[in-house]
């Protein structure tokens, strides 16, 4: 159900408060999808003219799952507080004074139900705490990482229900890893059609039995960081260790997240660094080049009278990898109609040389390069010219 | 949590059974279905346990016990949140001023919430705890009601179910409304419920004592009691008459028996002594049966008297019932009193029946063998011999009617061609 059709079916004096929830209500740490609302009926008789509903269920993303919840108002008081069905945990009782959006409940502020929802999964959090103690080996997991202050504040836990076939009991860490990805350059977290929402990177580990035994991490990345790191096949976590622990591995993975996030930003200075030192080089010569990114860079080259175009196509991991050379004929054509063109790669290059050490060594190689490259139907008195 | 009351009973057997009247049910479903919004009220009632101990073979006897909840009454809430504030904290005094002197009937609570899940929800297990301390019932249920609608409002279904909350499994219990089904192939129950309207109470006041007496039991059902009372008396009395006439039957059995015995001891000394007559005066010994049978049956017949006590040396024909084949076989021998030959008749003295006419009817042996007609006396010995003696009596008197009254102090001995000299094997009648 679209939040715009729940808006309409809603009963109009509660309305505003169901309006914070679909359109601003983030709970938790997996903030990239708003509440979800479906199942939108009434407590008014069937007589009663629309819109009236006022009671719903409410869809919360925990800890990689989804609590159902439902959620009961009475459209004739609309300024009463609403009711809980907590689903499928019927054990979890939180304590109405943990609850202050409820015991002051203003139904005059739209923000109430959320704060109220809000309120009640930390609640809920606290519950599937406690109900870790049916693990030792769980339990400890969880006090070591309480104790790191990185992750206690942004921890979600689900301990799942135990097994009454086979007594195992499973449990789900999803934790906030405290990466900086404030230094990605911009550009590459604007280029997603997804509303990023806040840049996060979650680690799921997931405990399939109590004695720590199958252990399946798990990354989430928000939209855009994953973009900004090259996609999620750039991305491979370490396996968790066999007898291994979360406060040995979440660090970890949070160092590799923070290598790569270096990289890439690294990479963007390099590149920089890069598309300058050519542009001093070769100046005149310059036909195009990527002026944000600074991934590709278009050359217009004469030698011997021969002229030639070469793109070079700086990859994102630049200088780890090296930059693609595209060597294309502003003469010839291929079969299909297509410029003549030739990729070259095995070329002398260290990524240890700066941008105007390339710059020079790409000088002298291009003097070399056409020559083989375009044949001897060449002129073979072509000097290297810059236009 | 103890529960109220001095006994202490275990919660893990104790099943619950719960019933709510017509009327109530009808009244709660009424004003929820009127209602808006979502309606709350209590329940009034009683509990009661019932044990039921069985015991069997197999085990010495197992227990069960049985909460029965009935909810007599409703007291609905005028609006939401009447009694608890947004917290779920319940206020006393609210509580008190809904229930006035109703309180200690309580026995549980209700919600009804159109379009929602059969689950409590938070707020009202929150309620729910905190009634159970105030209100002071362990046990307290909670019914849960539901209208659920199709989507087109065509089909609008009521859902209840009946919850008790504080107990950790078997939560719901079914909820059962005498009456309520199909009556055709049950018959209409009445419940225990009292009817609790003053209206009531105050007609059957009046005119209560055309039906009721002083001590308020039904004037009938005194009646009754009565009739019940001297059937009882005459059964009584009956089974002492009975316990009598066994006691006199037994001992004329007693009696009869012993004479049986005597008599077949006579035949058999009589027999002996013919016998040993007859070498004497014949040194060729006669060995059919019926001539041996023949002089010693005239002695014996001579000798024995009905009513002599003197233990007989041979059983007596009485004794020994004669197999039906027996007798046919002797038909032809004329020594046969049975015989239609008038020769045979002619010889021997006829037997006499018992109880014939014109026979005394001797002391020792009582009624059942007293002076009457021969059909009355042989179903009387009928009657007293339910073995091969009976058998003996019923040839007698089948055949008394072709022979000829012998003298009084002849009795029984009408066969003796029947009998073999031993007589002590032919004697089937048991000497009881």
């Amino acid at each position: 159900m679209s939040p715009e059709v729940a808006l309409n079916r809603i009963s109009p004096e509660l309305r505003p408060l169901l309006c914070s929830v679909v359109r601003n209500g983030r709970v938790g740490l997996d903030s990239t999808n708003c509440l979800r609302v479906t199942d939108l009926k009434t407590g008014c008789t069937s007589l009663t003219p629309g819109p009236c509903c006022d009671r719903f269920k409410l869809h919360i993303p925990y800890a990689g799952e989804t609590l159902k919840w439902d959620i009961i108002f009475n459209a004739r008081d609309p300024e009463l507080p609403p009711d809980f069905i907590f689903g499928e945990d019927a054990e979890f009782l939180p304590e109405p004074s943990e609850l202050p959006h409820l015991v002051q409940w203003d139904a005059g502020d739209p923000e109430c139900l959320l704060q109220l929802v809000k309120e009640l999964i930390q609640q809920y959090h606290q519950y599937q705490c406690q109900r870790l103690r049916e693990s030792s080996r769980l339990l400890f997991e969880y006090d070591s990482l309480l104790e790191d202050p990185n992750y206690s504040r942004s921890m979600e836990i689900y301990a799942g229900h135990k097994n009454s076939w086979t007594g195992e009991f499973s449990a789900r860490f999803l934790l906030k890893l405290p990466v900086d990805f404030s230094n990605i350059p911009v550009y590459l977290l604007k280029d997603t059609t997804l509303d990023p929402g806040e840049d996060v990177a979650l680690l799921s580990v997931s405990f399939e039995d109590a004695e720590a035994t199958q252990v399946f991490p798990k990354l989430y990345l928000s939209p855009s960081i994953e973009h900004a790191l090259g996609g999620s096949s750039a991305l491979h976590i370490p396996a968790f260790p066999s007898g291994g622990c979360l406060i040995d591995y979440v660090p970890q993975v949070c160092q590799l997240l923070t290598n790569k996030v270096q990289y890439v930003i690294q990479g963007y200075h390099k590149r920089r660094e890069y598309i300058a030192a050519f542009l001093s080089h070769f100046g005149m010569g310059v036909v195009e080049y990527d002026a944000e990114g600074f991934t590709k860079l278009t050359l217009l080259l004469m030698w011997k009278d021969f002229c030639f175009l070469v793109h070079v196509d700086l990859p994102l991991y630049f200088p780890r990898d090296q930059p693609t050379l595209t060597f294309q004929s502003v003469y010839h054509f291929t079969n299909s109609g297509q410029l003549y063109s030739q990729v070259q790669k095995s070329y002398p290059y260290s990524p240890r040389w700066d941008g105007n050490e390339m710059a020079k060594r790409q000088e002298t190689c291009k003097a070399v390069e056409p020559a083989t490259i375009f044949g001897p139907a060449l002129p073979r008195q072509i000097h290297f010219i810059s236009i | 949590m103890t529960p109220r009351g001095a006994s202490v009973y275990r919660w893990d057997v104790s099943i619950m059974a719960a019933s709510i009247s017509g009327y109530t049910f009808s009244s709660v479903c009424y004003h929820s279905a009127n209602s808006n919004s979502d309606h709350e009220g209590f329940l009034l009632g009683e509990v009661r346990h019932e044990e039921t101990v069985s015991i069997s073979d197999t085990q010495i006897s197992s227990s069960e016990l049985l909460q029965v909840v009935e909810v007599h009454n409703h007291e609905p809430c005028a609006q939401l949140f009447s009694f608890y504030d947004y917290a779920g904290q319940v206020n006393e005094e609210s509580l008190n001023r809904i229930l006035k002197d109703r309180r200690k009937n309580v026995i549980g609570w209700y919600r009804f919430r159109r379009n929602t899940q059969q689950q409590m929800s938070f707020r009202e297990q929150i309620i729910h705890k905190q009634l159970t301390q105030l209100l002071g019932v362990p046990d307290l249920v909670f019914l849960l009601f539901s209208f659920i609608s199709t989507a087109n409002n065509s089909t609008h279904a009521l859902e209840y179910v009946l919850f008790r909350p504080n107990r950790r499994y078997n939560q719901r219990v079914t909820l059962s409304i005498p009456n309520l089904g199909n009556t055709s192939q049950q018959e209409y129950k009445v419940s225990s419920v009292p009817n609790t309207s003053l209206n009531y109470a105050k007609v059957i006041k009046e005119h209560g004592a055309e039906f009721f007496d002083k001590d308020g039991v039904m004037k009938d059902i005194r009646t009754i009691f009565q009739v019940y009372g001297a059937l009882q008396d005459k059964v009584q009395s009956v089974c002492g008459e009975v316990e009598q006439s066994e006691r006199v039957k037994e001992k004329v059995q007693e009696e009869v028996n012993k004479l049986k015995q005597q008599i077949v001891l006579r035949k058999r000394k009589t027999t002996d002594e013919e016998r040993r007559l007859q070498e004497a005066q014949n040194p060729e010994p006669r060995l059919t049966p019926e001539e041996n049978t023949e002089p010693p049956e005239t002695s014996l017949l001579s000798r024995v008297a009905f009513h002599t006590p003197s233990t007989p040396e041979r059983p007596g024909p009485s004794a020994n019932p004669p197999a039906y084949a027996d007798l046919l076989s002797l038909q032809n021998d004329s020594l046969l009193p049975f015989s239609s030959s008038p020769t045979s008749a002619a010889l021997l003295p006829r037997p006499q029946a018992v109880g014939s006419p014109g026979h005394p009817s001797p002391s020792p042996l009582g009624l059942g063998l007293s002076a009457g007609p021969n059909p009355a006396a042989g179903q009387e010995d009928d009657e007293e011999d339910d073995d091969d003696d009976s058998s003996e009596y019923e040839n007698l008197v089948s055949e008394v009617g072709q022979l000829p009254p012998v003298s009084a102090s002849v009795l029984l001995q009408g066969r003796p061609a029947a009998l073999s000299p031993d007589g002590d094997a032919s004697v089937r009648g048991s000497q009881t």
